[in-house]
């Protein structure tokens, strides 16, 4: 099996995710105004929110291709599977962090109990222990098939976990400054932009790991086998 | 009807040995007492803490109720046998649902007077209310704790791993259940928790809807 990068269309993919992302900081930093109350803050926007979308893109394919492993079996899913679990997770950790970053000065403290923030934090909780089961969680197939389980009931989750934490603390209103939807549009279209970055990054994270994924499946198989001969 | 032969199975195992309940009644018990000694410091604001202190002895407690009810399938591999038998996995999956709702409100019942004596828990003040809470809520833990038990503790670190996984997906259902008690205790009327009570039913009805479909998948060899 080739690897990753010596594939033409992902060497096509690659190079249009890091043009595009570029373009994107020169955008960020260059296009989109100042605002004036928050001035180089909210430019973290520009990463937080996208991060967010993606995380939430990134867990649906956990949820669906689990769901799909579960029904056929075919371990090409389970490998979709993990990579969308580990970006996910990642991208998750980089919300948690841009999340505080941006609250300390805006806010005064690091961490409010913000419901989509609260959301992501508790995901993130949950996709640890996804990635423990599948650690611990015995042989290949049986570990992989209660990961896919965990993944879809971590999704069917998400509603619940913001509905819970939004009632929890009404108190804790989010902050205007993210409706996105009401922004100016100097600074819609940059974010945009950034969604559409963030959003090639994600793909091609995703397919670089998902080919890691398979060529570790191979060798495990392999592996076996030649054990049981 | 396998529904009905697990359910009276766990359960005819449970009052022979009465082991799970013993266990959790007397876990109960000594957190309840760790938790008077912890908080004695502050009678005046108890109250505002007990909700709290409620659902997480609870939780903790359903933790050790699932690793004994599943450990025991373990024991000899009798779970593997169980699957082995022409039944429907959902049916397995519902009847140690049920078995474990009622062992986990066995357990609270035996255990809330403790809360009543030492944490001065006004039980008697809202009866049907607080059961009302305890069943919706016991609904929910059961649904997803016997969901992930039953994938968790047939794995070799088991133990360790069903209160990792389960705490976090119980998130909501430790929100709605410590509000609503502290609507009770505050004396609020109905309609100003009974969307705590919602959310713990939807939540109930997803996961068990979501188990039966699940279960099937995750209870193989």
């Amino acid at each position: 099996m080739k690897s990753f990068h010596a594939i033409r269309k992902n060497q096509i993919l690659v190079g249009i995710t890091l043009t595009v992302a570029l373009v994107n900081l020169w955008m960020i930093y260059q296009v989109a105004p100042v605002v004036a109350e928050q001035e180089m803050a909210q430019k973290i926007f520009y990463y937080h929110v996208p991060l967010a979308w993606n995380t939430f893109l990134a867990y649906l394919v956990v949820a669906l291709t689990g769901g799909a492993y579960l029904v056929t079996r075919n371990p090409k899913w389970d490998t979709w599977s993990l990579a969308g679990a580990e970006v996910g997770t990642l991208f998750a950790l980089l919300i948690l962090i841009t999340g505080p970053i941006w609250a300390t000065p805006i806010w005064g403290k690091s961490w409010s109990w913000e419901p989509r923030l609260t959301t992501t934090l508790v995901l993130f909780l949950i996709f640890l222990g996804y990635f423990m089961i599948r650690e611990f969680g015995g042989p290949y197939e049986r570990s992989s098939r209660y990961a896919a389980a965990i993944g879809i009931i971590a999704v069917l989750d998400i509603p619940l976990i913001l509905t819970a934490v939004t009632w929890w603390a009404p108190e804790v209103q989010s902050h205007p400054q993210m409706e996105m939807g009401s922004q100016p549009a100097s600074i819609l279209n940059v974010f945009f932009f950034s969604l559409f970055s963030f959003t090639l990054i994600l793909i091609y994270m995703i397919l670089y790991r998902r080919h890691v994924g398979e060529l570790i499946y191979r060798r495990l198989t392999r592996e076996e086998g030649a054990n049981h001969v | 009807m396998a529904f009905w032969t697990i359910l009276v199975k766990d359960l005819r195992l449970e009052l022979r040995t009465r082991e799970s309940l013993a266990t959790m009644v007397v876990f109960a018990a000594a957190v309840i007492l760790l938790f008077a000694f912890a908080f004695s410091a502050a009678p005046a604001q108890l109250r505002s803490f007990t909700p709290g202190l409620i659902w997480i002895t609870y939780f903790f407690t359903a933790v050790l109720g699932l690793l004994r009810t599943f450990g025991r399938e373990n024991e000899q591999e009798a779970y593997d046998l169980l699957l082995t038998a022409p039944l429907d996995r959902s049916a397995i999956f519902l009847g140690k649902l049920a078995a474990f709702l009622i062992l986990l409100l066995a357990a609270q019942l035996v255990s809330l007077p403790l809360f009543v004596l030492f944490l001065e828990l006004p039980l008697w003040e809202a009866p049907a209310a607080f059961a009302l809470i305890l069943v919706v809520t016991d609904l929910a833990i059961a649904a997803v704790g016997t969901l992930i038990a039953g994938m968790s503790l047939r794995t070799p670190a088991g133990e360790t791993l069903l209160p990792i996984l389960l705490f976090p997906l119980l998130t909501p259902i430790l929100i709605a259940a410590t509000k609503a008690t502290d609507a009770v205790l505050t004396g609020q009327p109905l309609e100003n928790w009974d969307f705590w009570l919602m959310l713990l039913l939807t939540f109930f009805g997803l996961f068990v809807l979501a188990g039966t479909f699940i279960f099937d998948y995750i209870s193989e060899q």
